[in-house]
């Protein structure tokens, strides 16, 4: 067949337009990875806030053998609301991380958080009690909404907003610990410890709520954000746990658990685990699991005990009911041979 | 003076501003910024670029579309999409803080001169902050309920919408809001919101000395306010009635 010019120029256009959409769904829309061979994963026991929480912590945190001597660690709690608990990740859980990762070697801890709708960030610390726990010089809290920013190319392309303008008290941190309060989100489906990381964005640039992040999809945000900013740790608050109409008007929910992992794909896999959900069904952990962290029960060990599903799984919202891990296998961590 | 003209130094072509130097973005301080200037009555050319920037902006949903997707396909959150306001920052929906004070900087500008587009601007931004009042009164962020759940005010933003709404006729939600705001001044003991209480407060009237002095406790030597818009705010309240007060609008 003779190939004219308008034939070859039409078939031309078709095979680049082609090329564009595949590459478009198959091209990978991350450039960095945080996957490691093996995460770790611990479940500790806890019914109450209390003082016992810092030793149990502190055991805890050790199974990890991390390296934070000398380091400057940020504390990303999930402080939402001027509200009594279980909306906020605990004050005393907190205030016990602030103090374990110091007797573990820290230089300083900054606790940072830019909550998202309530805009007087001291009214929330007042509400949550942290207060008491910022009496160590090398403990201090920083409102992130209103801290120096600089602006930060992103380091995946889900939520098309290639850049941030970041706090300068998380790009100069050197070990980030997400802290969620274990709960479930109405939007999102559960807030955990990459949803978490919404708190890092400035209410100065992006307003409260941060609704830019919405618009672009807050799945695909989480993902940039947390691309950009990786997760060193996590520290999850499912001692009161929250279900149904979360993040601000769900139950409380006892649960009676502390999640710490050093990959946050496989701490909130263990989370949503913990809540009965199937962690496949919250499209950013699912995702994140291609270059975030660790999904696959194969890839995750735990150190302590084994995370067990619920009797009961946490109630949704009808729209949610899909996260339900009926008629597949609950999520559980490998346990450790060793 | 001179943060003044640091100011005009940070303005856009558009006539916005940034949220803060260096930003390259336009942004809900534009409103704060012609509050500012409407005070000097000067800088003409500014306020009426950063005025037209502002009879402009709209929230997302002032897009015929997404009134449309929220009026039929989306109705978790209940709202009046025809009734829309201003962004945090352009590209995203209306919220309370935002659009108070976007309609506080239009009616101070047009108190002389209000021509007929910036009445219907500034009528669409009131009657979204009446569309978007919590259900006993207050303002939440942006609405008054998700899934069907009533979500409750917040100091700050009720006490900014209720600024907003001081020269509109005195509706039984605004003296719901104003008995709330006056209760939650009694109690709030943090900077911000307790200074955002008396500068509203202030311009409905009501006293504010004992509120001024509990402030002036909590602040101390100020030394403890990281946050220089929190140390702006209180300084604002302190001198709320000696000096002309930064959010009033003139009838």
């Amino acid at each position: 067949m003779k190939l004219d010019r308008r034939r070859f120029f039409g078939s031309a256009v078709g095979a680049a337009a082609t090329a564009g959409v595949a590459a478009k769904w198959t091209w990978p829309k991350y450039s960095v990875s945080y996957q490691r061979p093996l995460s770790s994963v611990a479940v500790l026991n806890a019914n109450a806030y209390s003082e016992k929480l810092e030793a149990l912590l502190l055991d805890g945190l050790r199974l990890f053998r991390l390296d934070v001597a000398g380091k400057s660690v940020l504390l990303k709690p999930n402080l939402v609301e001027d509200l009594p608990e279980p909306v906020n990740t605990n004050s005393v859980l907190i205030g016990a991380a602030a103090r374990c990762f110091l007797r573990l070697g820290a230089a300083r801890v900054t606790i940072g958080e830019g909550p998202g709708h309530q805009r007087d960030t001291e009214l929330i610390v007042q509400t949550a009690g942290l207060e008491p726990h910022l009496v160590d010089r090398r403990i201090k809290f920083v409102d992130l909404n209103r801290d120096e920013l600089e602006r930060v190319p992103l380091k995946a392309s889900y939520s098309g907003l290639h850049e941030l303008w970041l706090p300068r008290a998380v790009l100069a941190s050197s070990f980030i610990v997400s802290m969620p309060k274990i709960k479930t989100h109405h939007w999102a489906g559960v807030t955990l410890s990459l949803k978490n990381m919404f708190g890092i964005v400035p209410g100065t640039k992006y307003g409260w709520p941060k609704n830019l992040l919405h618009w672009s999809g807050i799945h695909e945000s989480i993902l940039d954000i947390c691309a950009t900013v990786p997760i060193h740790f996590v520290i999850a608050d499912g001692i009161i746990a929250m279900e149904g109409n979360g993040p601000l008007q769900g139950d409380a929910r006892q649960l009676g658990k502390i999640v710490l992992a050093d990959d946050p794909v496989a701490a909130d896999a263990t989370c949503a685990g913990l809540m009965g959900f199937d962690p496949l069904q919250v499209r950013h952990i699912s995702e994140g699991s291609r270059f975030l962290g660790n999904l696959h029960e194969n890839r995750i060990t735990t150190l302590g005990e084994d995370a067990t599903t619920p009797l009961r799984p946490f109630s949704v919202l009808p729209e949610f009911q899909y996260l339900l891990a009926s008629g597949t296998q609950p999520f559980t961590a490998r346990q450790r041979s060793d | 003076m001179s943060g003044i003209l640091q100011l005009l130094t940070l303005q856009r072509r558009d006539g916005a501003w940034p949220a803060f130097r260096g930003d390259p973005g336009a942004s809900w301080t534009t409103a704060l910024v012609l509050c500012a200037l409407n005070g000097t009555g000067d800088f003409a050319s500014a306020r009426e670029s950063a005025f037209r920037w502002l009879v402009a902006e709209r929230g997302r949903e002032g897009h015929w579309f997404w009134r449309w997707k929220f009026k039929t396909a989306d109705r978790k959150v209940r709202f009046d999409p025809e009734k829309y306001g201003w962004p945090w920052t352009p590209g995203s929906a209306s919220w309370v803080i935002p659009t108070a004070f976007s309609v506080i900087a239009l009616k101070q500008y047009t108190v002389c001169n209000r021509l007929e587009a910036s009445e219907k601007r500034i009528r669409l931004g009131v009657e979204m902050l009446l569309d978007r009042v919590c259900v006993a009164g207050g303002w939440n962020s942006g609405n008054s309920l998700v899934y069907g759940v009533p979500l409750r005010p917040h100091v700050e933003a009720t006490a900014i919408a209720l600024l907003a709404l001081q020269d509109e006729h005195r509706s039984v939600m605004i003296d719901k809001s104003l008995d709330l705001l006056k209760r939650r001044a009694a109690s709030v003991d943090a900077i911000t919101s307790l200074a955002w209480c008396i500068l509203s407060l202030f311009v409905y009237q009501e006293p504010v000395d004992g509120l001024k002095n509990r402030l002036a406790i909590l602040i101390g030597d100020g030394k403890k306010i990281q946050d220089n818009a929190a140390l702006a705010t209180a300084i604002l309240a302190l001198n709320c009635g000696e000096m002309i007060h930064p959010f009033v609008i003139l009838r």
